[in-house]
């Protein structure tokens, strides 16, 4: 069984939002809601600053802190690493969404769903259409899944994740300077595995012990 | 016209942060919401209510007062249960946590007040149910209930300011503490004034200690690290400040700290009594909402 992981190369990555956008219209997330957000920084003083880009996204953890929050089981990891929402067993105690260190959970309520993209316009053709397609329930949370229905469609069709599109996370497709590598930790052989080892991938605040699955190498 | 540019800009730019700011997220110190803001607010009282009933029932138990323990009961599951419930995103499906104890703080939470309720109610109605071994499985589930909120909230690692050392000894003392008041006001108004008086001399130890564990706290957190300083610098000079000062400085430490001095000795007073009670309340109450709203994580980058 792989264990899915993604590698972002800061030194790479333009700050375009085009995963941000490209997550968004996957999975037809109201205003305000992000599954995949492009932070921008800077560090050091004037005038030897540097600015700092850092696409961020749920990270997948191996050992969540999210999963051990979860009175209920909803929030779980499956066999293949990706940290998932059933969103049938989820009472919307929020407490994945405290314990969350990277703070990428949303809180789906009745307010969050009834926001528009032209307020006081009504919903458009699309936004309904998206409430068909990708239904959240109301009362849960909702997070970043490694866009899994395109990983496992594609995968009952014999396309490997990371190298075909219709089987890789939206957020790695959309990117024009190929800054998210997606792939299988697990794999030793994989472009993710030997990213990680030849530019030393660190992952965002380890201190937390959380294991995650992002990477980023510079 | 107005109207909408507001709802525009609320939709667009929402109270919570979540906004379409996607660039600012996380970069700085960011404050925890979702347990105090909005709908939060039910479970800093729930909370509450859940300590304090607990905290009344466990000091009871010391009196074998029986009106003391319905009061207890009744505030830790009515007060306490049904503001937990309307909190819930999904209530109905809140019977899911009890299939899972193994999981998280908040499913054995569950699980104790559940047998706090049972237990707790077998002890009302059953006459000489105040046996030794009975007090003592009541008053280990009475402290696991006053520190059950603190508890949920110290597991999580990336808030500073709830994962200090101090949180859970502060949630027990301020538990019995206030259990304590409320009994000793119970008793001011109906039972024998020696006992009150006698009582006072735990008010006086309780209230020092409590004192002693929110000093502990703020220095603890302040000294823990970059963001826990942040976290008492927000209760102490932020927005926060006016709470803190008034209800956890004034209502809390100053008016008890005066109430107890002019009571000192066991010089008790019915009317002080009941004032030291709700100044007490008040700066509990106070206490609880800046620790909850006053934590922060760590910035990402």
């Amino acid at each position: 069984m792989p264990r899915w992981g993604m590698v972002i190369d800061v030194k790479r990555c333009i700050a375009c939002w085009s995963c941000t956008i490209a997550c968004k219209e996957e999975h037809f997330l109201p205003p305000g809601v992000f599954f995949n957000r492009v932070l921008i920084g800077e560090t050091g003083k004037f005038p030897s600053s540097s600015k700092l880009i850092y696409p961020i996204l749920c990270n997948h953890c191996s050992d969540a802190a999210c999963v051990e929050a979860c009175p209920t089981g909803a929030t779980y990891v499956r066999e293949d690493g990706i940290v998932a929402v059933d969103d049938e067993k989820c009472v919307g105690c929020r407490a994945c969404l405290v314990s969350c260190p990277y703070q990428q959970r949303t809180y789906y309520d009745q307010k969050v769903k009834d926001r528009e993209y032209f307020p006081g316009q009504g919903k458009t053709e699309m936004e309904l259409i998206g409430e068909k397609l990708y239904p959240l329930k109301v009362g849960t949370v909702i997070k970043c899944n490694f866009c899994a229905e395109r990983v496992d469609d594609g995968m009952k069709k014999g396309l490997k994740p990371g190298e075909d599109e219709d089987a890789t996370p939206a957020c790695a497709n959309a990117c024009p300077v190929n800054a998210r590598i997606f792939g299988d930790l697990d794999d030793p052989d994989s472009e993710i595995s030997r990213l990680i080892m030849e530019k030393k991938g660190k992952q965002l605040r380890k201190e937390f012990g959380t294991e995650p699955a992002v990477y980023y190498i510079d | 016209m107005s109207n909408k540019i507001h709802e525009l800009v609320q939709t667009m730019f929402p109270p919570d942060g979540s906004g379409l700011k996607p660039y600012e997220w996380m970069v700085s110190p960011t404050r925890q919401r979702q347990w105090i803001d909005d709908k939060g607010i039910f479970l800093w009282l729930a909370f509450f209510f859940s300590e304090i009933g607990a905290g009344l029932y466990f000091v009871s138990l010391f009196y074998e007062y029986k009106a003391g323990l319905i009061l207890g009961w009744l505030i830790t599951l009515v007060l306490g249960g049904v503001i937990h419930m309307l909190y819930l995103g999904n209530p109905f499906r809140a019977w899911r946590m009890i299939m899972k104890p193994s999981t998280s703080e908040l499913s054995r939470g569950i699980w104790i007040i559940g047998i706090f309720a049972a237990l707790g109610l077998l002890q009302i109605v059953t006459a000489g149910s105040f046996n030794i071994v009975f007090n003592c499985i009541m008053g280990i589930l009475c402290l696991l209930i006053i520190s059950h909120g603190f508890a949920t909230m110290n597991v999580i690692r990336a808030l500073p300011a709830w994962s200090s050392t101090m949180v859970l000894p502060l949630s027990v003392i301020s538990g019995i503490w206030i259990g304590h008041q409320i009994l000793q006001f119970m008793f001011a108004v109906s039972g024998p004034q020696t006992l009150v008086s006698g009582m006072e001399i735990w008010a006086e130890a309780f209230f020092f200690a409590y004192f002693l564990c929110i000093l502990l706290y703020a220095w603890g957190t302040y000294h823990s690290n970059e963001i826990g300083k942040e976290s008492i610098i927000l209760q102490v000079k932020g927005e926060l400040s006016k709470i803190s000062l008034a209800g956890v400085g004034g209502f809390g430490i100053a008016l008890p700290l005066i109430l107890t001095l002019i009571m000192w000795g066991g010089d008790t007073n019915s009317f002080l009594i009941f004032l030291r009670l709700a100044s007490v309340l008040a700066g509990d109450l106070a206490l609880r909402y800046v620790i909850m709203k006053s934590a922060m994580y760590k910035p990402l980058i």
